[in-house]
């Protein structure tokens, strides 16, 4: 009862009663920008923060300095480079470098083909990791722990030690055989026989994918391509973060697993398929592993194969003195022209990026 | 069974759960066409990578002239050669493993100690995050192996990373050299071994950044999933920031130490600059087909895998778990 007389009384005076909090207020303005200046804390925080500023900024040098001095060389002429005062400005700036590789190169035609590979394998690869992830989030089914298992295994074992097993599997591609049964029993052709130093070699059928998009869009499918297992984990993770009851509430709407799935869920999780459609582009982008050898110079010419040094650039670097710095700057330049599409797309998506994983909470 | 003898004597309950289990059992079909793609890709297509590489390991290769190859079985004969008889194999291996060994904590606590200071308040903090993810988007694939052999970063990423005084002669004003430093932390009587790995680091810190981007990523998320109320309760009992680092911070990102080590030392295994890796991709692509190259990568993946194991257990006793209810 008293209490409740005492806010009663509190609310008829409400706008009487003030309390005086003002400690500072009697002293003089100098005397309080003595005391805060003066206080240790103050000090101390001044000197942190100018170390951490004087730190991160001579990492974020180092991080940046391979960029820098390869736009730097970029730029530079022949000359630039035989002359010893030259550092890291160019006396002579020239864009012959860029011009070069740009025609000598086919810049273009590379532009053209690696961006539709990259963009199919990030578009592929982006839905099958929201949907298998959400499978392996929200489901409880017989043997999901199993497959949850081969799908860190496919992100432990590294591709490097299929190498070979992996080109002769999309060189000679087949199912487990089923086309070549298919094959024999319609008899699409015939089937075997050359004759090599008077033995009879059977000719299995087979397609060839190499130099052709199917092996990454196959194993993009899958989610089997590179670093896959990782954004399966990602997307597990977020959908683990969304709650059941989002689902529940429109499956007593009447609305069936998969119409859940489309409707409600994907546009949940579209800032997180954003960041996973980023980093699938990227690293596809800059790839070199498979392209090494799903893709020949001669078939499908990609990204990595303009990393070379352009005929009428390569006669000067062979005359020259230092020729071997010229050329690296030339090959520098290459990978420079190679990333300008990811950089202009890095500047407006970076958000993304760090935003994507701190909300996914690999956290768990 | 169970249920049909059920059904008998209480015949409400069993209607409510076999609808129950049918619903169950709707959503166990829909989880398996959800990850039905993963599935299918994994039996048709990697499974049967996997096994042939574990198959041409113990084979030789033989590529027939009318398309096609042929297996012949050898045996151990791969192995065996990777080990006693190729010259380089055992030495790159032994060298690669331990950099990895040792690139594991200097990785790890420098992405922690990034994480950190990037999770603090201060102007600016957005441009760093920015610079510092960098090369996680833009330093990968090809662009690694273009610096790899890159003669004017070289001497900037190879051991002598600091000034090493070689410049000091003509420089002449140079007070402090990297010999110096070094000849420093040899006076302060902590052990050689532990000087020649801070000093080896620190000239490392090129490849050290350059590799812990995502462990970076990863500590952050963890940092800002702590609940502050942590913190502010420690701040009224008055922890120092350094208390507050060991009691509070540190346990609570413990699982993503944990989750980060086995990152770095996949990341490592995996990349394109890993030396062992390098190797063998040069004798697999030197003579198209060899399959030594594969009994060579599964020997190396069998020894991570160990570190891996070793890396957990270790780790994982000294995990702390919030119970998240």
């Amino acid at each position: 009862m008293n209490n409740i007389e005492a806010d009663k009384n509190i609310k008829r005076k409400g706008k009487k009663v003030k309390i005086d909090v003002d400690f500072e207020g009697k002293l003089s303005f100098g005397e309080r920008l003595k005391m805060r200046v003066a206080s240790f804390k103050f000090f101390k925080d001044i000197v942190w923060f100018i170390f951490r500023f004087i730190l991160l900024l001579g990492i974020s040098y180092v991080v940046l300095l391979p960029f820098i001095t390869k736009i730097a060389g970029s730029f530079m002429s022949a000359d630039d480079f035989l002359d010893v005062t030259v550092k890291l400005i160019p006396k002579y700036p020239t864009l012959d470098t860029y011009y070069y590789i740009f025609t000598e190169n086919k810049y273009l035609e590379a532009l053209t083909n690696t961006t539709i590979l990259s963009a199919l394998c990030a578009v592929v690869q982006m839905f099958t990791c929201a949907v298998v992830g959400y499978g392996f989030s929200k489901f409880k089914f017989r043997g999901n722990k199993f497959l949850f298992i081969c799908v860190v295994f496919t992100m432990i074992v590294p591709h490097q030690t299929l190498q070979t097993s992996m080109f002769m599997k999309f060189r000679y591609f087949d199912l487990y055989g089923i086309y070549q049964f298919i094959y024999k029993t319609f008899n699409l052709g015939s089937l075997y026989v050359k004759n090599v130093a008077s033995t009879k070699i059977w000719q299995y059928p087979y397609f060839n994918l190499i130099n052709t998009y199917w092996p990454l869009a196959i194993l993009s499918f899958g989610g089997l391509a590179f670093k896959n297992g990782l954004y399966i984990f990602m997307m597990r993770q977020f959908y683990k973060g969304v709650p059941d009851e989002l689902e529940e509430a429109a499956y007593v709407d009447g609305s069936g697993v998969f119409k859940t799935f489309i409707r409600i869920i994907l546009p949940l999780s579209v800032p997180m398929m954003i960041t996973i459609f980023l980093f699938a582009f990227s690293w596809q982008w800059t790839d070199n592993f498979y392209t090494s050898f799903f893709f020949t110079k001669d078939g499908l010419y990609l990204m990595p194969h303009i990393v070379q040094i352009p005929k009428t650039l390569g006669k000067i670097a062979s005359t020259m003195v230092n020729g071997a710095t010229y050329q690296a700057a030339i090959n520098n330049t290459c990978g420079l022209m190679i990333i300008i599409p990811l950089i202009i797309m890095y500047c407006f998506c970076q958000k993304f990026l760090v935003q994507g994983i701190e909300r996914s909470g690999i956290v768990g | 069974m169970n249920s049909e003898a059920k059904a008998k004597t209480v015949p409400v309950q069993t209607k409510k759960r076999r609808r129950s289990k049918s619903l169950d059992r709707k959503k166990a079909r829909a989880g398996w066409m959800f990850v039905l793609p993963f599935v299918l890709v994994f039996v048709l297509v990697y499974v049967p990578i996997v096994v042939d590489s574990v198959n041409y390991s113990f084979n030789e290769i033989v590529i027939l002239q009318g398309g096609g190859y042929d297996l012949d079985f050898v045996g151990w004969d791969n192995y065996s050669y990777a080990l006693f008889e190729n010259p380089d194999f055992v030495q790159t291996l032994t060298t690669g493993i331990q950099q990895l060994i040792f690139d594991i904590p200097a990785i790890v606590v420098f992405s922690l100690f990034m994480a950190i200071l990037l999770n603090q308040n201060m102007p600016g903090r957005t441009f760093f995050r920015a610079v510092f993810f960098v090369p996680v988007i833009l330093s990968t694939g090809i662009i690694d192996s273009i610096d790899a052999n890159n003669a004017i970063l070289q001497d900037f990423m190879n051991s002598n990373g600091i000034d090493t005084g070689a410049e000091a002669a003509n420089a002449g004003s140079q007070i402090i050299s990297a010999i110096d430093i070094e000849q420093l932390f040899m006076n302060m009587k902590v052990g050689t071994e532990l000087v020649e790995y801070v000093v080896d680091v620190v000239n490392n810190i090129y490849g050290i950044i350059n590799r812990s981007g995502v462990q970076m990523l990863i500590f952050l998320a963890g940092l800002q999933s702590i609940s502050p109320a942590i913190y502010e309760s420690c701040t009224v009992e008055g922890a120092t920031a350094w208390e507050t680092f060991w009691k509070i911070t540190f346990p609570m990102i413990s699982p993503m130490i944990l989750v980060n080590a086995i990152y770095t030392v996949i990341d490592a295994f995996t990349s394109s600059s890993n030396t062992v890796m390098t190797f063998i991709s040069k004798i697999s692509s030197e003579t198209l087909g060899d399959v030594r190259s594969s009994a060579m990568s599964w020997m190396y993946f069998l020894i991570v895998m160990l570190i891996i194991a070793v890396v957990a257990a270790i780790l994982s006793a000294y995990v702390f778990y919030q119970r998240r209810d």
